[in-house]
This record gives C-alpha cells, structure tokens and sequence, in this order.
C-alpha cells in the first residue's frame, strides 16, 4: 500500500525542518502547512527533485527562542 | 597642599557584608539595623549601622591610632580602624564577584531550561498534530536534534 511519511527534524533551538515523501501534486505542502502551522514563521520552501517526478517538498520553519 | 581622598566601597548589600565578615572570621550580631562587631573601642562595640541605603561603621574616631587602646581587638593584623575597613571592603569585593558568577549560573540554567522547554513543546505539538492526522509517529535522537517519522498509509 502508498505511503506517505514525512520527516520532521527539530534542532536544539526549536528550529523545524520537515521533508515529505510519497505524496501527490500540492498535497505535500498542504499537509507541511497544517502540520507545521503556527509553529514558526516559514523560512524557505525548497522542492525537491523528487517533487517534479513524484511530489517531494522540504520546508524549513524558524522559529526564534523568546521570553514569554 | 594638595589631598586626595578615597572612600570606602558603600556596603550597601547586608548579606554580602554578612559574607565578608564570615570570610573574615569576624564574629557579629545583629541588632535592629546594626550590625555589631566583637572589636569594643572605648565606646564600645563597633558596628555597622545601616543608614541612607548603606552601611557606614560606626566607631571611636581615635581607633585609627596605631598605639589606640582598644578594649577588645581580636585582629592583630587591623589595628586600625582603616585597616579593618580595608579587609572588609576587600573580602565584600570577593563576595559580589562570588554573586555575579552565581546570579550568571542561574540566569545561563534558566534560558537552557527555557529552550529546553520550547523544544519539547515544538516537538509535542507536532505529534498531537501528526496523530489527529493520522501518522504512525516514531521519534529518534540524532545528536542535538530530535528527528519525527511520520509515516501514514493511504488506501
């Protein structure tokens, strides 16, 4: 069966970087948005080989360490 | 004739004075906003008295004579008055050196305790939003980071 996986990595500063396979059309960077949304403020959106042939997208969040 | 003068550092803090005096071997008690020393001039103990946001030292002005007789003076070493102000002023300098590096200490554990915080928090959010959508999630260390498989399968 398809699968989709995506690979969340976070820093020891907080900073998120999340790269999709398996996914179809823009569906990865809808379900990049939903997961990551509110997380941080997006930095770059950088689509993969693999997007043009089967829809791979890596994102990268940045999300600055304050007080609250 | 010319002069300089120089004052004494204002002992403005009471528990680092209370350290110096420790570090010293200064035996001391506290009375009211006083603070009295064992060295007993001809008045009396001295003290230090806290008035307009320091401590100044109260004493017999004539216990800065070398050959001044004092009733009680267990420091050889500071037989004046500005000799024993000297010490104390040095060890009260060690004391908030001693401070700064323990207030540096917590404040460097309280911003690691905070990142530590927002990481996990990251990381938490994360998965609660992965499992709502319906990922497997498995999490591993590598070095610093924390990586997150999500892995979902679709009919």
């Amino acid at each position: 069966m398809p699968e989709q996986r995506i690979t969340v990595t976070i820093d020891d500063a907080g900073q998120i970087t999340a790269k999709t396979a398996g996914f179809k059309g823009e569906a990865c960077l809808d379900e990049l948005q939903s997961l990551l949304e509110e997380l941080g403020t997006l930095q770059e959106v950088k689509k993969t080989d693999e997007y043009y042939q089967q829809n791979a997208v890596t994102v990268k969040h940045q999300q600055k360490l304050g007080r609250t | 004739m010319s002069a300089v003068v120089k004052t004494v550092t204002p002992f403005t803090q009471r528990d680092l004075l209370l350290e110096a005096l420790d570090e010293l071997g200064v035996a001391y008690q506290e009375k009211g906003n006083a603070i009295m020393t064992e060295r007993v001039d001809y008045y009396g103990a001295q003290c230090f008295i806290y008035e307009q946001g320091a401590y100044r030292f109260q004493h017999d002005s004539s216990a800065n004579r070398q050959n001044y007789h004092w009733r009680k003076l267990n420091f050889k070493e500071w037989k004046t008055v500005s000799a024993f102000l000297g010490a104390v002023e040095k060890a009260y300098h060690q004391a908030y050196e001693r401070l700064q590096q323990r207030l540096a200490e917590e404040e460097r554990r309280r911003l690691e305790a905070e990142r530590q915080r927002f990481v996990e928090q990251q990381k938490q959010a994360v998965i609660q939003r992965a499992k709502e959508q319906g990922y497997n999630v498995k999490e591993t260390r590598k070095g610093n980071k924390i990586q997150l498989q999500l892995v979902r399968t679709t009919y």
